[in-house]
């Protein structure tokens, strides 16, 4: 009777130290990333943040953005993320609808759209940019323009839209479905007001990971909505991204690191603006929403 | 409620909505002239075109980048008016005509307390490559050698590669750095490094009392002089690349770039100014 005693306090030390260990290696994980993020964060504050006063947010840029400040950049950047969006949001809602809804029976085709848009998901932003730039530059004759770039961004970022929101609906229970049928509703109305409502977080991930995406972007803009530095004065004007000027400034033009930095600490604000004001809308919709939730 | 919820849809439905009035309202009578190609040649384009604008209202120069093949490229498919080279043209391109706009320059610097006078390029191939490692080996002191190298994807490092026939992946270097002034404060404080920046930011550099020393090449000496008498072999031009003849706005643009106003803005991107 006494003799599992001890055995038993030695496998429980044991598991105890297994325990300690992984907990310990998660944390570590943990604190490499926060490390990463925190570094890179660290940099670009301290290299930048003394270039960020008004002026450097709604003044022109001027010697090749050696001086001045990012008016045109930033306008250009919000046409694209903007255009991108209504091109993409769309699309990929009906995708998503097709996906998790109707393609249930139809077993082939949905296997077959998911496969295509996980392959889409994992080509290289350039050959974004070299297709963008062949279909919609030269085929359909938009030239260097932000309504091409911002369209070739809505073709890279419609995988990671479609794929998330997919997953949201599937998250929905079945239950929902079918007490919406047995009240009578229809297919459109269940859509509406109950299953869309309840996929809005996997709406707004797919959205934040995707405009995230579009707005780092590089190589898919600089052959699509081009290098221009000028105000544009229309979506067939060509203009050059925040990414785009930040990776010039630092790679073409000699004295250009300083302002380099302010650029990459306004995208990074950007994203971070973007990422809570999808987040602030969700919310808001989910409280406002007479559905379920 | 529902007024509340729709709000975001509505927003974002005024915002394409805009967008597309904007996109009709282009009814702009100008010229456009489209520049595309080299990614070291688009940044001094760019200012010309801006300076060029303003003498010219009613002509619009957009430059876009891609790289010198691309510029040739389209130069001579007729999508651009106007192509960018940071080369000279090759055998196979005699379709088309090139307008050079500027050097490039590439020079190798040491510290100014450094006793060596020269280095022989196989010597520079070595040191680069990691076969030499201290300073004694090139009648210098007993020092190990700072190898200081640019970072990827930069045009300096391009021409250094190319003139001494290296691969990328073949150089040890101890530093890597990024832009030419960068280059000229990590070897003006260091006695024992060598390095290579554009000759224009490097006599700048000397001319502000640096201690810094340029090293000639195949003796010659590295100097913005040599660039332009194209004696100094470590440079390449910068291109503007035609087809056809040249008449019109481009005509003027090509003419533009090449007269004497544009001096500041090549002189200011450290490039070496052409002989007129």
């Amino acid at each position: 009777m006494d003799d599992w005693l001890p055995a038993s306090g030695r496998t429980r030390g044991r598991t105890a130290a297994a325990d300690r260990t992984a907990a310990g290696a998660a944390w570590m994980c943990a604190v490499i990333v926060t490390l990463a993020f925190g570094w890179i964060a660290a940099d670009l504050l301290w290299h930048g943040l003394s270039r960020l006063t008004p002026g450097f947010l709604f003044e022109m840029p001027q010697l090749s953005g050696r001086a001045g400040g990012l008016a045109s950049i930033i306008v250009s950047t919000l046409a694209i993320l903007a255009i991108c969006l209504a091109a993409a949001v769309p699309i990929g809602l009906g995708a998503a609808i097709l996906l998790a809804e109707y393609s249930r029976s139809d077993r082939r085709l949905g296997r077959f759209v998911r496969r295509s848009l996980d392959v889409l998901a994992g080509v290289p932003s350039i050959v974004f940019g070299l297709f963008g730039n062949a279909f919609f530059c030269v085929y359909l004759g938009m030239g260097f323009s932000l309504l091409a770039g911002g369209l070739t961004l809505a073709c890279m970022v419609l995988p990671l839209l479609i794929r998330s929101l997919e997953q949201g609906l599937r998250e929905v229970p079945d239950d929902w479905r079918n007490a919406a049928a047995a009240l009578g509703m229809s297919k459109a109305a269940t859509l509406r007001s109950i299953l869309l409502p309840a996929a809005l977080p996997g709406l707004v991930v797919g959205l934040v990971l995707g405009m995230g995406r579009a707005l780092a972007e590089t190589a898919a803009l600089l052959f699509t909505s081009g290098y221009v530095m000028r105000m544009p004065g229309s979506v067939m004007d060509s203009g050059r991204a925040l990414s785009i000027h930040i990776f010039d400034l630092s790679m073409n033009v000699p004295g250009g690191t300083g302002n380099a930095y302010g650029a990459a600490v306004v995208l990074l604000l950007m994203l971070l603006t973007v990422n809570l004001l999808a987040l602030a809308i969700a919310r808001r919709w989910q409280l406002t929403q007479p559905g379920p939730l | 409620m529902p007024a509340c919820s729709r709000r975001p849809a509505a927003l974002l439905l005024a915002l394409a909505t805009s967008l597309l009035l904007a996109s009709c309202g282009d009814s702009s009578n100008q010229t456009r002239l489209t520049v595309t190609g080299s990614s070291t040649v688009a940044p001094l384009m760019a200012e010309i075109a801006l300076q060029f604008e303003k003498n010219h209202p009613d002509v619009r120069v957009d430059v876009q980048t891609g790289g010198s093949s691309r510029g040739v490229a389209d130069a001579r498919r007729g999508l651009a008016d106007i192509g960018m080279a940071s080369r000279a043209l090759n055998d196979d391109e005699s379709d088309l005509t090139a307008h050079t706009i500027a050097y490039d320059g590439i020079g190798m610097i040491v510290h100014a307390d450094n006793p060596v006078r020269a280095l022989s390029p196989q010597q520079i191939i070595d040191i680069y490559q990691g076969r030499i490692d201290n300073w004694q080996a090139v009648g210098g002191p007993d020092a190990q050698i700072i190898v200081v190298n640019k970072a990827q994807g930069r045009s300096t490092l391009e021409i250094f590669l190319e003139h001494f026939e290296l691969a990328a992946p073949s150089i040890k270097a101890d530093v890597v750095i990024g832009d030419n002034e960068q280059g000229i404060k990590t070897v003006a404080g260091n006695p024992y490094a060598l390095g290579y920046v554009s000759i224009g930011a490097a006599e700048y550099a000397v001319g502000a009392d640096e201690p810094l020393r340029l090293l000639p090449l195949e003796g010659v000496e590295a100097s913005t002089a040599n660039v332009r008498n194209q004696r100094y072999p470590m440079r390449r031009p910068l291109n503007l690349v035609t087809r056809g003849p040249l008449e019109g706005p481009a005509a003027a643009l090509v003419a533009h770039a090449q007269s004497s106003s544009v001096d500041p803005l090549i002189r200011q991107l450290y490039f070496v100014i052409p002989q007129r």
